[in-house]
């Protein structure tokens, strides 16, 4: 899986492409945890662009899991935006879709999130 | 150093000059080093010099200086030559071999007066072989060194090695024993049981839990992750489905305290996904709810089939006091309810497709009419002939349940 990371602002966009599972869940684990300390300052919101992340496994789900975790306690916006038909319907089986904000596209998912610290 | 390893030469009687030679030239030591170094440098410096004198314009203070150091080279050289043709054992033999004469060729064009020999000093060339052999020396030593080395760390490495592994595969085969072996026994009730465990030690896990008045609860789980974290989680997540699953008498609840004692106990963030039935064998009714796991499949005795996919609720062990939303369905005579883990739908074959939903619903609907370890069986071969040789990196796990009860007839 590739990972590449935007910044618009104060919103870091990260981009996964391919499978996120067991054998690539480690490594984006540790990248989402770099991206929510942020360089200098923390980022205001993090979203997950996920229009080319093919394939979420449950060890995939969990680093979601923690990412939404982290974000509450550090009172950073998070949420994932353009989930493929096949990884969406992952997210409602599983009941994610219940605790982590799911956009249509990234544009709707950039209007949601907070110019500034809140 | 001992007695006997002291070279033969050194043992000879000696003046002073020979005794010199011996400390700069045989014995192991801090001089003998030291002189070495000297050379080994002078080798290298003298042949930059041949190199620089061929650069044209050079500045004038140049020219005396390289001079200079042409006579302290060969001053040192011809100072060593002479050492070792004194503490050599066969002098001819050192003068004429092939070392000895690439040290004479060094020293001796200066010596040549009144011939343009200054060309032969690029010979001393040949002298930087002895970097390239002391080179050679040190690095067999390092090598042999770190061979040794290697080999005693990979022997302690595979042993480690050994023990993990007999180590994980008792957790292994810990973890599948404690999966029931049957279903409670009732009436008009056929039920068959599988777990294919991955090549990595997964988490799948399935349950039969004996309820009061008769009733069976179906559990059947998937830990998110792998190895021994999931192993214990699963454990963890088997053992607190028992305890409370007594305790209620609807399905949602009995997930709702589960999810409650999980979160509670969960130091490395994992979940679980899990189908909880409650199935009355008297009645047929099968009450469920689903904490974020595959719906299972209902193939009705007349051939259709139907997902169970009424809402669901969260993962266990994600989020505590979340409710999880039951429904009810009634079996008829003949029907048959398949439980499965996505290790089923998502076994890869080597070009990375998965086996998928649309297969596993023509088995079942090609051999659902049979009995329930026949359509196991049938799905596992089907799974497997799939994946082929792809590695299985999941656990492939699945419950077949008939339902086929007839009211006893009455004692006459």
């Amino acid at each position: 899986m590739n990972v590449r990371l935007e910044t618009l602002g104060l919103t870091t966009v990260v981009i996964p492409a391919g499978r996120l599972d067991f054998g690539s869940a480690n490594g984006f684990e540790k990248q989402l945890e770099l991206v929510f300390a942020g360089v200098g300052t923390a980022p205001a919101a993090v979203i997950i662009d996920c229009a080319a992340l093919e394939y979420v496994s449950s060890a995939g789900l969990r680093v979601f899991l923690l990412a939404a975790r982290t974000s509450q306690r550090a009172s950073i916006y998070f949420a994932l935006c353009a989930l493929q038909p096949a990884v969406h319907e992952v997210f409602k089986l599983s009941g994610f879709n219940r605790i982590i904000t799911v956009h249509a596209d990234r544009a709707t998912a950039l209007a949601q999130a907070p110019q500034g610290r809140a | 150093m001992s007695a006997a390893a002291v070279p033969e030469q050194l043992q000879q009687a000696s003046g002073p000059v020979r005794r010199l030679a011996e400390v700069l030239l045989v014995r192991p030591g801090p001089y003998a080093r030291a002189f070495e170094n000297l050379i080994l440098g002078l080798i290298v410096l003298s042949v930059a010099s041949i190199g620089v004198e061929a650069i044209p314009a050079l500045p004038a203070w140049v020219t005396p200086a390289l001079r200079v150091e042409e006579v302290i080279v060969v001053a040192v050289f011809s100072f060593e030559y002479l050492l070792r043709i004194v503490v050599a054992k066969g002098k001819f033999a050192f003068i004429f071999s092939f070392e000895g004469l690439v040290d004479l060729l060094s020293i001796a064009p200066a010596f040549l007066l009144g011939l343009d020999t200054r060309w032969l000093r690029a010979l001393r060339l040949l002298r930087l072989l002895r970097l390239l052999k002391l080179q050679t020396h040190i690095l067999e030593t390092t090598v042999a060194q770190r061979t040794r080395e290697l080999a005693q760390k990979n022997v302690l490495l595979e042993q480690a090695q050994a023990q993990i592994k007999a180590e994980l595969e008792v957790a292994r085969a810990l973890q599948i024993a404690i999966l029931p072996a049957t279903f409670p026994l009732r009436t008009g009730c056929d039920s068959a049981a599988r777990m294919l465990p991955a090549t990595t030690m997964g988490g799948d896990f399935y349950d039969f839990i004996e309820l009061p008045h008769g009733k069976v609860g179906l559990v059947m789980a998937d830990v998110s992750g792998k190895g021994v974290p999931a192993a214990f989680f699963m454990a963890v997540a088997r053992t607190s489905l028992r305890g409370v699953a007594a305790g209620h008498a609807t399905p949602g609840a009995c997930l709702a305290e589960a999810n409650g004692v999980l979160c509670a106990q969960n130091p490395l963030d994992l979940f679980v996904t899990v189908f909880y039935c409650m199935l009355d064998p008297i009645t047929g009714v099968l009450r469920y709810a689903n904490g974020g796991h595959n719906p299972p499949y209902l193939r009705r005795a007349d051939g259709s089939i139907e997902a169970l996919s009424g809402a669901g609720g969260l993962v266990l062990g994600a989020m505590p006091d979340v409710e999880f939303p039951e429904h009810a369905v009634q079996l008829g005579i003949g029907d048959h309810l398949v439980l499965y883990t996505d290790g089923v739908t998502e076994a890869f074959n080597a070009a990375y497709e998965p086996y998928g939903e649309e297969r596993l619903v023509a088995e079942i609907q090609a051999h659902g009419a049979g009995s329930a370890a026949g359509l196991v069986e049938r799905i596992c071969h089907s799974v497997t002939a799939f994946a082929g040789a792809a590695p299985q990196s999941d656990d492939i796990t699945l419950i077949v349940l008939s339902w086929n009860y007839t009211v006893p007839a009455l004692p006459q």
